[in-house]
């Protein structure tokens, strides 16, 4: 608040004061009252309104500065009702609980969304797990028939499910998971063994290296991250993949590296921006732009970085970034 | 005959899982009433539990820790409850494994002949015939004269003599092969096969590996 701005936003007041003074000094003069008089008069009234405006200056600046200060410096700005303190002049007294009251109203309102996001998310929960028994059921049903015509489809059915249910987790905020030394190997394998059939009927070639390592991270989550890379090179022909542990001191890096049609350089830096699907979505196979959404949302939850590369015709690499940090490590 | 608690409160499921026990050769017993399972853990006599997290009543957590109170028959967690923490509290309660719904019943299999043989082999060498299985240094001992067997060639070997004449199929071969990430594909199995049969016929075990057209192999 300057100074200026003030004087004019107060200027129909000083102009109200000096047509007043004007009239009262015709009067003043009418009366013959002894020129010296006016203007002792006139020098004391200016230097009263003077210093009466000084103090409502000061007062207001000090309140409204230390606003502007605060709210600047807040990265959450809805917190400013927090950090002041109630003025002691009206407009301030009013504003004040003007803002703290919309505060009020908009935590209310937040934690009400907040109460229905929990509750949807708890029955996508349940409902992916009643809806995990049925598909169970007839998956057992086949096998004891001996008909293995189904299979592949039951699966599909089971990999769409878990799509739900980890978008579902991706999304909220609630701390499901736990961070724990994860082998590497066990996990990996796990995966290939649940898509070994479809990944055979495809030719595709599985290759490892150094995955002897133990990461911090949630084994769940992970493996669902992990089928989501192989779903993808398997959707994008490819017929090799590589996958690589590297240990460095502080971190750990998990490549995998297909060699599928790759990504167009100009879409690598948007495959991780949700419903994003790009050349590839368009001219091959059907793309929800979903999976490495959900990857990435993953990842950053469970705190690893994930990175892209690609030649289009040649590879695609998408590393996972591991950190290594001792306090992690609760025996 | 290898006895096999289910506690499943999905009938359908119990019912077809009861069914793929009894066609792989299991005795199963399926628990139907729900109000002492408790009891009716303690008081069968079974070689393993497949126990379910949610049922009526009850947590199939907290009856494994009752459960590992009194006896360390061997239990595995079956659940379409797939988190990370359900899987670590089981296991710290004293399950062997935990196995997420659905279930590929080939992997239900091998996860079950494992824990099984995990508890039942405590130090005793298998013998193939008259040759001593060796898993330690992966070879086949007959008569003083030792036939080393590759990694894979091992695990094939294994699966077929734990169940001895009876046939097991390429699919189940192909499925253990990749759980012990050996990611071999149908031409690799085909070459190790027959490897393995040339090491037996060394041994003095000529035809000891049958096929048998489009089922799979029996080991004789």
């Amino acid at each position: 608040m300057k100074l200026t701005e003030f004087i004019r936003d107060r200027l129909i007041a000083y102009l109200i004061y000096t047509t007043i003074w004007a009239l009262v000094l015709v009067f003043l003069f009418a009366f013959h009252v002894p020129v010296e008089a006016i203007i002792i008069a006139s020098v004391l009234i200016m230097l009263g309104v003077i210093a009466a405006e000084m103090w409502a200056f000061l007062r207001k600046r000090r309140f409204y500065e230390k606003l502007m200060s605060d709210l600047s410096q807040l990265d959450k700005k809805y917190l400013l009702s927090e950090m002041l303190d109630e003025p002691e002049f009206l407009d301030g007294r009013i504003l004040h609980n003007a803002i703290c009251e919309a505060d009020k109203s908009m935590c209310e309102h937040i934690a009400e969304y907040r109460r229905e996001n929990k509750n949807f998310r708890e029955y996508i929960e349940l409902w992916v797990h009643e809806i995990k028994l049925p598909v169970a059921g007839l998956q057992l049903m086949c096998h004891n028939d001996g008909n293995t015509r189904y299979n592949e489809q039951l699966r599909r059915i089971d990999d769409y499910i878990e799509n739900v249910l980890y978008y579902a987790r991706s999304e909220s905020a609630e701390k499901d998971y736990i961070i724990k030394p994860v082998s590497l190997k066990r996990v990996f394998s796990e995966v290939a063994v649940r898509n070994r059939e479809e990944l055979q009927a495809h030719g595709m070639n599985l290759k490892t290296s150094e995955l002897d390592t133990d990461v911090m991270t949630d084994g769940k989550w992970l493996s669902f991250i992990i089928g989501q890379l192989m779903s993808n090179s398997l959707k994008y022909d490819a017929t090799e993949i590589i996958v690589k542990g590297e240990d460095f001191p502080d971190r750990t890096v998990l490549h995998f590296r297909d060699n599928g049609i790759g990504i167009p350089e100009s879409d690598l830096p948007f495959i991780f921006d949700k419903t994003f699907t790009g050349e590839n979505g368009r001219t091959h196979k059907k793309s929800t732009g979903m999976g490495l959404y959900i990857v990435k949302k993953l990842c950053d939850r469970l705190g690893h970085t994930v990175e892209a590369s690609s030649v289009q015709g040649e590879f695609t690499e998408i590393s996972i970034i591991f950190g290594k940090n001792e306090l992690y490590k609760i025996e | 005959m290898k006895r096999i608690m289910i506690i499943e409160d999905e009938t359908s499921l119990r019912d077809e899982l009861s069914l793929l026990l009894k066609n792989a050769g299991y005795e199963p017993i399926a628990v139907t009433d729900y109000n002492n399972v408790s009891e009716q853990m303690k008081a069968a006599n079974v070689d393993l539990i497949l126990l379910d997290i949610n049922l009526p009543n009850v947590n199939g957590e907290t009856l494994l820790q009752e459960y590992r109170r009194s006896s360390d028959t061997p239990v595995i967690m079956l659940t379409s409850r797939n988190t990370e923490i359900d899987e670590v509290l089981s296991m710290s309660y004293g399950a062997d494994d935990f196995v997420t719904k659905p279930y590929n019943p080939t992997i239900l299999f091998l996860r079950i002949s494992a824990v099984l043989k995990r508890s039942a082999s405590k130090g005793t060498a298998q013998m193939y015939h008259d040759a001593e299985v060796s898993t330690v240094k992966g070879s086949l001992i007959k008569n003083g004269t030792e036939q080393i067997l590759t990694k894979n060639e091992m695990i094939i070997f294994q699966l077929l003599l734990d169940r001895i004449g009876e046939i097991v199929t390429r699919d189940e071969l192909m499925t253990a092969l990749w759980d012990n990430d050996e990611f071999v594909n149908d031409n690799a199995l085909s070459v190790n096969i027959s490897r393995l049969r040339g090491k037996l016929v060394e041994l003095g075990y000529p035809d000891a590996i049958e096929t048998r057209k489009k089922q799979g192999y029996v080991l004789k």
